[in-house]
């Protein structure tokens, strides 16, 4: 299939990818980008498994996105941010730091998803409720906590920015 | 009590330096961070793609398959159908033992054919140049009927059937009788009696009976089945897949294929949840067709193919009569148990014959089993396989006698609860268990403490007896929405299997752990936990690795809640084993007896002395450099049990029905569970949360829906419906800790226990809200509505 260029950055690093049409955003990153902590569960926007931020030219703040609905070519001229872009110099970022703290971490596949959904929510909302939290977090399905801890972190990690 | 309990907790807890703290997970930087590799995220050079061909009915037979157009296909390497698969040794009486079916599809979604490509896509789109003629057989879905004795056949009779997968969920002692003589759909059956049935009912002033219907649930792992294989020249087999049980499927593949055990190497790949469903399925195929076309091959299921066939839970239909004295007294349990077997056996009826009557004393039992095949995809293990459905039923009847009695829930459960010498309905005797403290322990959690102060108010108010409350407290006042809260116990035998470990000093004074089981629950830091107790040394130098099946020691597959129980304590025994050997060089040195010395943070000491002293770095160099005068520190460990240590939980529901819509809403809900010591209660507060939450949604919202052709009708995750965030508040967790007899400091099983009871304890939260017991789970709004007699 005839592939077509376009040009992004990904975790402020640029890049120009010969993409095909019907590669999804997700597929690009993981399989030409080699940047496989983003999860493929369901491939239909259901689990949240595959969640990005994706900034285009006219926004000012990027929007999360499941990646597995979203085609390659639509990002072109954007920024995305990834798991793999949340740690600075080697050190985690404070929701990452937070879901090991708190035992949000099990199984492990639905986390990079559900750590930049939370990222999201702070950015949006540096102080969240409970209920904040569990309405923020709603498309991101996990099957091994029962949320419990990942309220905890999302909530420990708001206060870590803070301080 | 419970604050007895909680008492002893601290004093057990204060004796140790690493064990029974809550530990962070030694992997989770390289989860938060994507780095850790799972099966898809694997890349071999040369690697393809498979892509499979699922039948579109229920029943059928294959007339012909046409795959020349699809080889056709530009960037196709190969393509698989039934005739084309190398030779291996196959059983078509266990899902297990097959690649293909021969000619007989016996569930939708049977894969029949596959595609290899370097490129997926083109894999995929061949797969709709595959041509294949069915003669479409008449489908048997609802395992009532397909019990009838005039219901079609579900499939040709069964050969030999292997049960040896549903052992390492539960391992009893106890035999099912397989099916003989005229050909049926029952594949099973087994009978437990004990007492006088009769006398039982007639002895009790209270009976009640009545149907429980679970559904078809799936465990849902966000990772979908994934798997890649390898052949090489040198005749050996690498399979990298998402698995509980990298040992089993070595023992499986080598068997079926024909290979030695020592040319296979497993490795279990992080798993990305598995609860039961991940022990051993589509391997087979994979390595089969890396070694038919010598490359690499990756499988990964989508969610689709996943939903359609792998192993979900089974749909189980309980008839259950119980009666009870006018004091409480469970006089009478007589039950007949139906499991969903789908086109295949493996259904859990074994645990649930014994669990549905293994809660509470009652000297007169009759429970009789069935496993019934249908033209579904049949079932696996999903976290105590079998036991939420019965316990659905029986702990309904406990709540429904004690209401119709006027008893307090708590109460008629602990007059009844088993202990130990308490025989199962097998006869066995139940080891030392802790039902009635984790019954005393939900008594305290503030789901339940919420409860006893609005029935206090209630009773003041002169409302007592009434089960509608209209509530205010959600701020939806005026719709008249109603509050209710229930409990409900539940538990899980577990499974046995010998396990064994390996602790190794190295020559900076750190210490490596090795086991062979796949680390699904923090297992690994909980053995970190361990070894560092045994040699009293700080947490972080001791790493924990899950070797491949060429590297690591035995151990049985990581299910059964046995993980932490059998492999903890081999590591526990390799690290004593690691730690004798280090005091015997140090003795040596100092020219003392081993029992002279003392071992604390990294240093072996002469007792009292400051000058004679070794550091486990030094230790460490004595016994691993050029010309070292001792031998390499190996600790060995490896046990095996035939010693159950069943967990218990005690579990509470606080729910708000809206009378007009039928949605019930979850409040609040709180396990308490018997972890016997939490040797790490951060994961095991999470297990227990985890457990809670499938229990919950197996009560709200789950169904795998079928239909009367067969065929799944919701196989995505918008329409099969796990909980979200939005629908679980956050759940209270309450570790009990009654000690095993042999578990490493006392732990028991842990995983499963926490899925057990969710569903009843909501349907009895329901029933105190709307007055009337749902008996069909999930808790749709349309059946609470017709419950309500509102449609």
């Amino acid at each position: 299939m005839p592939k077509q260029v376009i040009s992004l950055t990904v975790n402020g690093r640029s890049y120009e990818v010969a993409v095909e049409p019907r590669w999804t955003l997700l597929e690009m990153v993981r399989e030409e980008l080699r940047l496989s902590g983003s999860k493929e569960g369901c491939g239909t926007g259901d689990c949240g498994a595959c969640s990005m931020i994706v900034r285009s030219p006219q926004d000012e703040r990027g929007r999360l996105i499941t990646s597995c609905l979203m085609l390659a070519t639509q990002v072109d001229g954007c920024a995305v941010t990834t798991i793999e872009g949340l740690a600075t110099n080697g050190q985690l970022h404070p929701v990452q730091q937070a879901f090991i703290d708190t035992g949000g971490v099990q199984c492990g596949f639905c986390t990079p998803g559900m750590i930049m959904a939370a990222k999201s929510l702070l950015d949006r909302n540096p102080s969240p409720t409970l209920e904040e939290v569990r309405e923020g977090l709603a498309g991101n399905l996990c099957r091994c906590t029962g949320y419990a801890k990942i309220y905890e972190a999302v909530i420990q990690a708001a206060q870590t920015k803070k301080a | 009590m419970a604050q007895e309990t909680k008492l002893r907790e601290e004093e057990m807890h204060g004796e140790y330096r690493n064990v029974g703290k809550p530990v962070k997970r030694i992997e989770g930087a390289a989860k938060v961070t994507g780095e850790t590799v799972y099966a898809d995220d694997m890349q071999l050079s040369r690697m393809l793609h498979a892509k499979v061909l699922g039948a579109p009915y229920a029943h059928a037979r294959i007339k012909s398959i046409d795959a020349n157009a699809a080889r056709e296909h530009p960037g196709v390497e190969a393509v698989f159908a039934p005739a084309d698969l190398p030779a291996y040794k196959k059983n078509f009486s266990n899902r297990r033992g097959m690649i293909f079916p021969d000619e007989e599809v016996l569930f939708y979604g049977q894969p029949v054919a596959v595609v290899l490509a370097s490129d997926p896509h083109v894999a995929e789109e061949a797969l709709a140049l595959i041509k294949v003629e069915y003669e479409v057989l008449p489908p048997v879905v609802d395992p009532i009927a397909a019990m009838g004795e005039g219901s079609p056949l579900v499939r040709s009779p069964l050969g030999d059937v292997d049960r040896s997968e549903e052992r390492g969920h539960v391992t009893v002692g106890v035999e099912q009788e397989e099916a003989e003589g005229k050909p049926s759909n029952i594949a099973s059956q087994m009978n437990f009696r004990r007492g006088d049935i009769e006398a039982g009912f007639a002895e009790a002033d209270v009976v009640i009976e009545h149907t429980w219907r679970s559904a078809v649930v799936h465990q849902s792992y966000i990772e979908p089945h994934s798997t890649v294989a390898d052949y090489d020249a040198s005749g050996e087999l690498s399979v990298w897949t998402s698995t509980q049980a990298p040992f089993y499927i070595r023992d499986e593949l080598a068997q079926t294929l024909g290979l030695p055990e020592n040319k296979i190497r497993v490795t279990a790949t992080e798993v990305g949840g598995g609860f039961g469903g991940k022990i051993y399925l589509q391997e087979l195929m994979v390595a089969a067709l890396a070694m038919a076309v010598r490359r690499p091959v990756k499988y990964i299921m989508s969610r689709k193919e996943d939903m359609l066939a792998a192993t979900p839970a089974p749909q189980a239909v309980i008839d259950l009569k119980t009666g009870m004295t006018r004091d409480g007294k469970l006089t009478a349990l007589k039950s007949r148990v139906v499991y969903d077997s789908g086109a295949f056996p493996g259904a859990p009826m074994l645990p649930g014959c014994l669990l549905v009557g293994g809660y509470y004393k009652c000297e007169n039992l009759d429970i009789q089993g069935y496993e019934v095949l249908t033209n579904k995809v049949s079932v696996g293990a999903l976290r105590a396989p079998g036991a939420h459905n019965v316990t659905f039923a029986i702990e309904s009847h406990m709540d429904m006698m004690a209401r119709e009695l006027g008893l307090d829930p708590i109460e008629v459960r602990l007059k009844n609860a088993v202990e130990e010498g308490d025989p199962l309905p097998s006869g066995q005797p139940y080891p030392r268990i802790g039902l009635k403290q984790c019954l005393e322990a939900i008594a305290e959690s503030e789901v339940w403490a919420r409860r006893s102060k609005e029935q206090g108010a209630r009773a003041r108010d002169g409302q007592r007896g009434d089960p509608a409350r209209p509530t205010s407290a959600s701020g939806r006042a005026g719709r008249g929405l109603l509050r209710g809260t229930g409990l409900a116990v539940g538990g899980w035998l577990g499974g046995l299997q010998p396990a064994s470990a390996i602790v190794c000093l190295n020559s900076d004074g750190t210490i490596n752990v090795t086991v062979g089981s796949a680390d699904i629950t923090g297992t690994n830091t909980s053995f970190a936990q361990i070894a560092a107790e045994v040699l009293n040394v700080p947490l972080e130098m001791v790493n924990v690795t899950t070797g491949d099946t060429r590297t690591a020691p035995y151990a049985g597959m990581s299910a059964g809640s046995k993980t932490t129980y059998t492999v903890g304590r081999a590591v526990k025994l390799a690290a004593e084993d690691a730690r004798q050997q280090m005091l015997e060089i140090a003795a040596k040195r100092f020219e003392a007896a081993p029992e002279e010395l003392e071992m604390a943070d990294g240093v072996v000491r002469l007792n009292g002395s400051d000058e004679k002293t070794l550091t486990f770095q030094r230790l460490g160099r004595l016994s691993t450099n050029f010309a070292a005068p001792f031998p390499a520190v190996v600790g060995r460990g490896a046990i095996t049990t035939r010693k159950m240590a069943p967990g218990f939980t005690a579990q509470a529901a606080e729910v708000e029905v809206d009378p007009e819509t039928g949605e019930v809403t979850l409040l609040g809900f709180a396990v308490a569970q018997d972890a016997g010591f939490a040797i790490n209660p951060l994961s095991v507060e999470g297990q227990m949360q985890g457990g809670a939450s499938q229990g919950l949604g197996i009560a709200l919202s789950e169904e795998m829906i079928y239909d009367s052709e067969g065929r799944l009708l919701n196989g995505n995750l918008l329409d099969y419906r796990m909980p979200t965030t939005r629908d679980l508040p956050p759940i209270e967790a309450i570790i009990v800790e009654v000690p095993s007899e042999e578990g490493p400091y006392g732990a028991r099983i842990v995983g499963e226990p926490s899925i057990v009871a969710g569903a009843a304890a909501v349907g009895n939260a329901i029933a105190d809200a709307i007055g009337v017991h749902l008996t069909d789970a999930p808790f749709t709004p349309e059946r609470v509505l017709r419950a309500m007699g509102k449609l």
